[in-house]
């Protein structure tokens, strides 16, 4: 009789990895075989993690259809099973899997759409944060605000595509009419995904306004931010940039 | 009406015997805006884990207006890792914002080796599975400060060396940990069919001062050439079998908050309230032959 602990590794090695060998002695032996018992079981698991990710990654889902959407679920979850008991953490490594799995290898943009999702469900469950910026600001002269260090929003993400990833993901909503072809040639984005109230907004960035922010994000201060924007955009209107962050609350507070 | 019930703790918003229902996120507003005759709401716990955003919002407003239980489908007690004290935090944390009623979770485990894997499965009912559970209990009631309701699983499967009725393990479980017991007529109902014992042998053996609260869902059929498995699927309205051991249950076990679960497939709000009605009917009928 095994103990407590290698019975239950020996049921999870048989959900998870399909070799019921280690376990099926230990079922009780009743009207079906030890095997149909544990298909339940392997059902449950695979069928509602399935379904978490179809939630977390309905435009994933689109492109490659049910059946490759499917398949590459159960990959994942073999090779990802949750971390936690909490399912707000599963799910993380999408992308980074897309990127590597095989049979997606000719969908180039899939594993950045597949990011866009994952910040798209970052910043919808992220944080609140009162906005401080705007009132505090006044107060410093401009003089001062190269040394400013400012914090994003905890909802605000920041990604940079060689593909169009914006647009297939708009003709890509359920409610979205109209044409649905998107010319990879349209060439590359950069984005802002943050939660604007209770909906999280995708809005396209330029590549200074990108380099401003991710700069900031990365915990540098004003004036070296500034530097890594104008490098990739000269003729950036800085502080028009800043103001306008500040205002929408993209920047919700800063430290000396 | 009885509204006179269960254990709260100094909670400001005890949970009527009236019965709830389910709170799901396609409901949310629905529910805010009109109101619907329920008694309480519960939600799922880790739906609520993530630091911000729309869930929590719709959840402060949904508090304001019913009293709430908060139920677990993520802890893991009876898994043989350490008890996942990060999860435990979260769950503390939520309760201390939302002041729920009840607090509860499952007779079962889910995770081994940190892995976890999104469903209950059963524990072997043995003397050394019995006594990690009831520490496991313990040591999640010392945390959290307060008590937990545990739930019997629906399973669909039993193993060769398990030495003690599910109805007894529970039972020990509740009296050794000094919890309380949430129990799943549903459950009980499948996890009969599916392991060929009889439900009112079950349901006899729980201690009636024990239950806290009750489950009712649908279940779903799925057959094999060698017979049929009930799968607890919570995607359907609770079928005439289960209200049937409802009757009965409800005259062991007195005026004991009851509430509708349904989680795929997730229909109407109104087809909810008309479930919560039926068991209401059922419970004031019970207690007017009884009276």
């Amino acid at each position: 009789m095994p103990s407590l602990p290698e019975l239950e590794r020996r049921l999870a090695h048989a959900v998870f990895g399909g070799d019921a060998a280690g376990v099926a002695t230990q079922i009780a032996r009743g009207r079906f075989p030890a095997e149909r018992h544990l298909q339940v079981y392997r059902n449950n698991v695979f069928a509602s993690l399935t379904e978490a990710l179809r939630a977390l990654y309905p435009v994933v889902e689109r492109l490659v259809g049910d059946e490759f959407f499917r398949s590459s679920a159960h990959a994942y979850i073999r090779r990802h099973p949750p971390p936690s008991g909490n399912l707000h953490d599963f799910g993380a490594a999408f992308s980074e899997f897309l990127a590597e799995f095989p049979a997606a290898q000719p969908l180039v943009y899939l594993p950045d759409v597949a990011r866009l999702e994952w910040f798209w469900h970052e910043a919808f469950h992220a944080a609140e944060a009162e906005p401080r910026a705007l009132a505090r600001l006044s107060a410093v002269p401009p003089a001062r605000h190269g040394a400013l260090r400012f914090r994003l929003h905890p909802s605000a993400r920041l990604l940079a595509s060689d593909y169009p990833i914006l647009r297939i993901w708009q003709v890509n909503q359920p409610e979205y009419r109209g044409d649905s072809v998107v010319d990879l040639a349209e060439g590359g984005v950069r984005l802002l995904v943050m939660r604007r109230g209770l909906t999280v907004a995708i809005e396209p960035l330029g590549a200074g306004e990108h380099a401003l922010l991710s700069a900031m994000a990365a915990g540098k201060n004003f004036a070296e931010s500034a530097e890594a924007a104008l490098a990739v955009e000269p003729e950036l209107d800085l502080p028009r940039s800043l103001r306008r962050r500040v205002r929408d609350a993209t920047l919700v507070d800063f430290v000396f | 009406m009885q509204t006179a019930v269960v254990q709260a703790g100094g909670v400001a918003n005890p949970i009527p015997a009236r019965a709830g229902v389910g709170l799901r996120a396609p409901h949310y507003r629905e529910v805010i805006e009109t109101r619907p005759p329920v008694g309480w709401l519960e939600v799922h716990s880790e739906n609520y884990f993530g630091d911000g955003g729309a869930p929590l919002y719709y959840l402060e407003q949904a508090r304001r207006l019913y009293p709430l239980s908060l139920h677990g489908v993520g802890l893991s007690l009876g898994s043989a890792d350490e008890l996942n004290r990060g999860h435990l935090a979260k769950l503390k944390a939520l309760i201390g914002r939302f002041e729920p009623a009840l607090v509860s979770d499952h007779l079962s485990w889910s995770s081994i080796d940190g892995r976890y894997l999104n469903d209950l499965l059963p524990l072997p009912y043995t003397e050394e599975a019995l006594a990690h559970i009831v520490r496991r209990i313990n040591e999640a009631q010392e945390v959290l400060g307060r008590e937990l309701l545990i739930e019997n699983p629906s399973s669909y499967l039993q193993y060769a060396h398990s030495t003690i009725p599910e109805w007894e393990f529970l039972a020990e479980t509740a009296a050794r940990a000094g919890c309380g017991i949430l129990l799943d007529v549903n459950n009980v109902y499948v996890s009969g069919r599916n392991h060929g014992f009889d439900p009112q042998r079950y349901l006899s053996a729980i201690p009636v001062d024990a239950v806290r609260e009750i489950h009712l869902a649908g279940h779903t059929v799925n057959r094999y050439p060698e017979g049929e498995i009930l799968i607890d699927t919570h995607s359907t309205r609770v079928c005439a079998e289960v209200w049937g051991l409802y009757r009965g249950v409800v005259q062991r076990f007195g005026h004991v908050p009851t509430l509708i679960e349904w989680d795929t497939d997730l229909p109407a709000l109104a087809v909810l309230v008309e479930e919560a009605r039926t068991a209401d009917a059922i419970r004031e009928e019970a207690h007017a032959l009884v009276a």
